[in-house]
């Protein structure tokens, strides 16, 4: 009886005992049961890669798979393993500026915008004044990027719940001096992309639309003509991205507005003017306006004589009480005083201030940093509308990551189009120094403020690169198809990109951040494990045979030996 | 090193059963054989499970916990019962004593289960870069999940293969045996009504089968007892 009480109590301490191992996995597992998160995808866009003769700029790689670090790593710390989370609001313009100067290696880059700059989000356009911030912080980050030679991959991608509570996560390891790596655990990012290819051969497109005049009887092809031209392609620093709001999407609602408002003038021929009207959508406006250049030569020869004059609009959308006129004539060209005089009475009237600057073209430099120097190159009188005072860089001002939709004023760009309207009109039907308002407000030729917003709105959320445009892009159709609603005939050319700038494909991409154990967890892991297996096969040996079994499990059986011997 | 996670929790979750075969006496008397016509009858179980749930059972989109849903999943849980008391009563083993006979086919049942409910999820999830705390708390499952098989196979041979029981501990073996019979019941309980994540019922199903196990074990004992 005494045995079996022993046997028992010693039963149950060895249940007790066996109890240990599954007590200690469950204090490890409520100690780490924050760890359960499951992997996130994340839309991110990548830097624009693109050559100029052959000099590489920007991003020139784009797969990633690397552990993510931030800011807050040890100075000195290597970091070409890792891929540094960048936010806008905490960036330091000089430690990238340094970083990329210094051609120190890095993993990979990850710029987190705050939503207000997604397109389409139209809404956000409280707390302006840090918005403000953010964009001439932006601005500056951009310029830097494009025009660096990066050899790592670099993307941008907006903030949310799951990225804002990974980069929380990994600044506190951070902070804590644990560099994320094979051994410590942490997040792993993972972009699994090919290597971007260039694209072969870049179109770009021009639709230009025609509306004829009423001629006098007999000689209609000597009637002139007046042209209004805008670029609607962007670049910036990510391609996915660039929707340019003001640069050039307000210069596209303009030019779309004062085309129908034409068209119902010109529907009717007691009021359709001695004057063809020829609108032009051009595309490779970053690039020394190519675009316009090549239509330009299309155009016949005849046509593009009896170009009275043009009006190119870059840029009319975030003004207030001033707008420029920019010229390569001198002022005192009497073409030129004539246009402006029309255009600063008309603007008198409606309440605000025109300008006119004057920059000489300088025909030995290829730059070309107003589309109405291309008109000025081939002998057409031109002028660019914009409310940029100063000659746009190359590459610049043409739909930056900044550039969107709540850049825009609405009011803006409807003063714009009843500058240029009854600027228009006055030459056309010879009303200068008269005081007729033909598109005045509640008339049927009023400026539709909806058709304005929803244009706006709609170029606000399309990206348009022009490389990255095929040759029947749904935007290119949608804007051929409203220019075929106003005009008499349309005619849209498509030509090649050539020369000196290449581009290289993969400008979007899913990044999917993983949270990974480290493999000293797992060795832990396997650790307890075999000592729980240990601990379970001891416990049934000695349940079932005795603790002596057990022994003589490990004991060689020297006893049988001498026995036999 | 997601393999490895693979590797640790195929140990979890499939060790328990190949150490406890090698470790009692049940290599010795080579009763591998019963494990393995268990095993068979539980797939004909399991199949014959399937076939009734979706005869019977309607599929709710929400987590929403119906009592008659539930209790025809019990009744149709009691299938397994029979399964349990074919392998049981009905094979015909070779000599081995009884002692043994519930060990293995309890051993046989719970590495079925395994094998099929666990196996796959396992293979497909463990192996991904990214880590969760699920395979580990699976395989944990796994372990109670055999705790109880063998239980309920020991209950269930006092209850079949024993003729004379002392009167009083009767109705305590036939509670046990339907409390274990209706755990999977009891989980679905705690997950739906009372929200209980994964952690906590593990943890609980832990708790109950080692107590489960004990009161298994003191029964068959007790009921040792006359015959000796």
């Amino acid at each position: 009886m005494a045995d079996e009480k022993k046997s028992k109590q010693r039963h149950r301490v060895m249940v007790f005992e066996s109890m240990y191992p599954v007590v200690a996995l469950m204090l490890i597992l409520v100690a780490c049961v924050e760890l359960c998160d499951a992997a996130t995808v994340v839309d991110v866009y990548r830097l624009i890669q693109y050559d100029i003769s052959g000099v590489p700029f920007g991003s020139r790689f784009s797969s990633l798979n690397h552990h993510a670090a931030s800011l807050s790593f040890q100075r000195g710390a290597d970091l070409s393993r890792s891929v540094l989370i960048l936010p806008l609001r905490e960036l330091d313009i000089g430690f990238v500026r340094d970083y990329i100067s210094q051609k120190q290696s890095l993993g990979g880059l990850l710029i987190l915008l705050p939503q207000t700059f997604r397109p389409g989000n139209i809404d956000g356009g409280s707390q302006s004044s840090e918005n403000d911030g953010f964009r001439n912080l932006l601005a500056e980050l951009e310029k830097l990027l494009v025009h660096g030679n990066i050899p790592f991959p670099v993307y941008f991608a907006f903030e949310n719940e799951e990225t804002d509570a990974m980069l929380a996560d990994v600044k506190k390891n951070d902070a804590l001096g644990q560099q994320a790596t094979a051994t410590t655990g942490g997040y792993k990012l993972v972009i699994s992309v090919s290597e971007p290819r260039k694209i072969a051969s870049p179109t770009i497109t021009n639709i230009q639309g025609w509306l004829p005049g009423s001629r006098a009887d007999g000689d209609s092809n000597q009637l002139p003509t007046i042209a209004v031209v805008a670029s609607y392609d962007t670049f910036g620093a990510a391609p996915a991205l660039s929707v340019g709001s003001d640069s050039n999407g307000s210069g596209v609602v303009s030019l779309l507005e004062v085309a129908r408002l034409f068209s119902i003038l010109y529907s009717n021929p007691k009021t359709r003017g001695r004057y063809n009207l020829l609108f032009a959508l051009t595309s490779g406006g970053p690039y020394n306006y190519e675009g316009t250049q090549k239509w330009l030569k299309s155009l016949d020869q005849r046509m593009r004589e009896s170009i009275d004059y043009a009006i190119c609009l870059n840029s009319v959308g975030s003004w207030d009480s001033e707008l420029l006129i920019h010229v390569s004539k001198p002022p005192d060209n009497a073409y030129i005083k004539q246009i402006f005089e029309g255009f600063s009475n008309v603007g008198q009237d409606l309440g605000f201030q025109v300008g006119l600057k004057h920059k000489k073209i300088n025909i030995s430099n290829s730059r070309v940093a107003w589309e109405h120097e291309q008109f000025s190159r081939l002998r057409v009188t031109a002028a660019t509308l914009s409310e940029l005072s100063t000659p746009p860089e190359l590459l610049e001002n043409s739909g930056s990551l900044s550039d969107t939709r709540q850049l825009v004023n609405e009011d803006a760009i409807i003063k714009g189009v009843k500058l240029v309207a009854e600027s228009l009109a006055k030459h056309i039907y010879g009303h200068q120094g008269k005081d007729i308002k033909i598109f005045a407000d509640d008339s049927s030729l009023a400026v539709n403020p909806f058709y304005v917003r929803s244009w706006l709105d709609l170029l606000s959320q399309t990206p348009r690169v022009a490389p990255f445009l095929l040759k029947n892009d749904p935007l290119i159709m949608a804007l051929k198809k409203e220019l075929e609603d106003y005009t008499a005939e349309v005619s849209v050319q498509h030509e090649s990109l050539d020369g000196s700038f290449t581009f290289y494909d993969s400008t979007k991409a899913s990044l999917n951040i993983y949270q990974v154990a480290s493999v000293t967890f797992d060795l832990l892991l396997l650790l307890v494990l075999g000592s729980y297996l240990i601990v379970l096969f001891s416990f049934l040996v000695i349940t079932t045979r005795g603790l002596d079994d057990l022994i003589s499990l490990f004991r060689r059986p020297p006893s049988r030996k001498v026995k036999m011997a | 090193m997601t393999l490895f996670h693979f590797f640790n929790c195929a140990i979890l979750t499939f060790g328990p059963h190949a150490v406890y075969y090698s470790a009692t006496p049940l290599s010795e008397y080579d009763t591998l054989r019963t494990s393995v016509k268990a095993g068979v009858v539980y797939l004909a179980t399991a199949l014959v499970k399937l076939v009734c749930l979706a005869t019977f059972l309607q599929v709710s989109e929400t987590e929403v916990f119906d009592p008659y849903q539930e209790a025809l999943k019990a009744m149709i849980g009691f299938i397994d019962v029979a399964g349990l008391y074919y392998a049981l009563a009905q094979l015909t083993h070779r000599n081995i004593s009884q002692n043994h006979k519930f060990q293995a086919v309890g051993l046989g049942w719970a590495f079925a289960d395994s094998v099929l409910h666990r196996l796959a999820p396992l293979w497909v999830g463990a192996r991904g870069l990214e880590f969760t705390w699920d395979y580990v708390l699976q395989g944990l499952e796994a372990n109670a999940n055999l705790v109880f098989t063998i239980s309920l196979a020991a209950l269930g041979s006092l209850m079949w293969l024993r003729k004379n029981k002392p009167k009083s501990l009767i109705p305590i073996i036939y509670t046990c045996a339907v409390i274990i019979a209706t755990m999977p019941s009891i989980t679905s309980y705690l997950k739906r009504v009372m929200g209980w994540h994964f952690p906590k019922i593990v943890g609980f199903e832990l708790v109950t089968s080692l107590v489960m196990a004990f009161i298994s074990c003191q029964l068959f004992s007790l009921c040792q007892r006359p015959s000796l």
